[in-house]
């Protein structure tokens, strides 16, 4: 009895392993696709309405879904408080250290994050416009990596999270 | 004065609030220049803050990152024409190295050279004009002549505010006002939204070139009385033209000592011939801007001022 309910412990744990692995290669797609829609409007924002970048922020932040309005809400706050040091850059360098933790993305539109942000308010629209498009193409190109890797991985990392579990529990018995 | 203290770098903040309480209400103009000492600009004569403190570049940086919200494309219109409007209606002029394009300037990069101007409103600085300007139940059409710094620009945003709010003990009624303020200097206006006192009959139009800027406001906002600073060119007699069709007063500034003067320049005289103007206001400096030389009517007599010795 004890080692039929090891077994079901074992496989369910694997086969959440596998679960978990999965949501990471399916959510990274959509989440990169939420961050281009985010930083087109920005675009939008700048372009036509010329907002500063915390008016832009808060207003982004009620728009967007979940995990990344927590990036532009921290922004906007940081970049309200009255300090001496704040400066763009600083604040959005740590939102989005902050914010990373809770998402699927990586290390590589992490750095393409930080390379718009250091460039953002600091030029004319024109110029803004261009690093937000150069951003964008950037992310478009993680994001079919993405998708690839999703394509590829993510029934693969279910099924053999559960069959690890099996296999596991076959040498055990 | 909280508006503009709220901006500056701290070195900056702690040397003026370091000045007696009396002084720093007198204070005219703050001037900030990249690697020199702070200077400030007392009751017309210069005043220099401890030596020691220099304006670094870092801090012009700061300065200009506080003043753009940090999003320097905000400022791309400011940073054309070489100053920035702040809350409070006080101004903050730039200067530094210029980008051309296509011979224009694009904007100003570099910026080491802030002259901050506090904005001190007058008001009440146009009550004696009142009975040479206002007859029989209309305001009429005046053009206030003044050489720079002759207070004309306060003049009129003062009249703007009589006009607007009515005078109660004169019995002069309110009236509904249209500003077309090319350089926001009249109303001082922050997105839209006029900083100085003006009372609640005001539309302002900011930063809008005038001769179309007066179009505008005839056609869309009704004004009784229309009020424009410097004007001059050619365009603008045509729509000072239409806006005394339509019945409206004109009041507006320009350049110039004297009517004798104004009437010697060429691009002026189409302006003058046409009889658009009832009055016309000189005013001149002594020892304060804003002193009422003459005022003249529509045939260039002068009509004498209430008080002044015959």
């Amino acid at each position: 009895m004890i080692k039929i309910i090891g077994a079901c412990m074992i496989i369910a744990s694997t086969t959440g392993a596998g679960m978990f692995i999965s949501r990471q290669f399916s959510e990274r797609p959509k989440q990169l696709r939420q961050l281009r829609s985010a930083l087109q409007s920005l675009e939008a924002e700048i372009m036509y309405g010329l907002t500063p970048v915390k008016e832009a922020a808060s207003r982004l932040s009620g728009q967007l879904p979940k995990p990344l309005s927590l990036f532009f809400e921290k922004l906007a706050v940081k970049l309200s408080e009255e300090e001496e040091a704040v400066t763009l850059q600083s604040a959005w360098k740590e939102s989005l250290e902050a914010f990373w933790q809770q998402t699927a993305l990586q290390k590589n539109e992490k750095e393409i994050m930080y390379q718009f942000g250091a460039t953002l308010g600091k030029h004319d629209s024109e110029n803004e416009r261009k690093q937000i498009r150069l951003a964008l193409a950037h992310l478009e190109r993680e994001e079919n990596e993405a998708r690839n890797a999703q394509s590829k991985y993510e029934k693969m990392a279910k099924s053999l999270g559960l069959l690890a579990g099996l296999l596991i529990v076959l040498l055990l018995l | 004065m909280n508006e503009v203290i709220r901006l500056l770098p701290k070195t900056v903040k702690e040397c003026i609030q370091k000045l007696p309480e009396h002084k720093k209400d007198l204070i005219e103009e703050i001037r900030l220049r990249v690697q020199r000492p702070i200077e400030l600009l007392i009751e017309g004569s210069p005043y220099t803050l401890n030596n020691q403190v220099i304006f670094s570049a870092q801090e012009a940086r700061e300065l200009i990152d506080r003043l753009s919200e940090f999003s320097l494309y905000t400022l791309e219109e400011e940073l054309r024409r070489g100053y920035v409007t702040i809350k409070g209606g006080h101004r903050v002029g730039l200067a530094g190295r210029v980008i051309t394009q296509k011979g224009q300037v694009k904007m100003i990069r570099d910026i080491s050279s802030f002259n901050i101007r506090i904005a001190h409103q007058q008001i009440g600085a146009a009550v004696p004009l009142i009975p040479y300007l206002y007859n029989r139940g209309r305001w009429l059409s005046t053009l206030v002549i003044g050489a720079p710094q002759t207070g004309k620009t306060t003049m009129l945003r003062d009249l703007a505010r009589l006009i607007s709010q009515g005078v109660r003990n004169r019995q002069i009624f309110s009236r509904k006002v249209g500003i077309v303020d090319e350089r926001s200097e009249i109303a001082g206006c922050v997105k839209g939204i006029p900083q100085n006192e003006l009372g609640h009959r005001v539309d302002v139009l900011d930063a809008c070139p005038k001769a179309e800027g007066m179009m505008m406001m005839i056609r869309s906002m009704s004004p009784e009385v229309l009020i424009v600073d410097e004007i001059g060119r050619k365009e603008d007699a045509e729509a000072l033209q239409e806006a005394l069709n339509a019945g409206i007063s004109v009041i507006a500034t320009v350049h110039g000592s004297s009517l004798d003067d104004l009437i010697k320049r060429p691009t002026l005289k189409s302006l003058l011939e046409g009889c658009i103007f009832q009055r016309f206001v000189e005013l001149t400096r002594d020892k304060r801007a804003g002193r009422i030389r003459r005022v003249l009517n529509e045939n260039g007599k002068s009509i004498r001022l209430i008080g002044e010795a015959t």
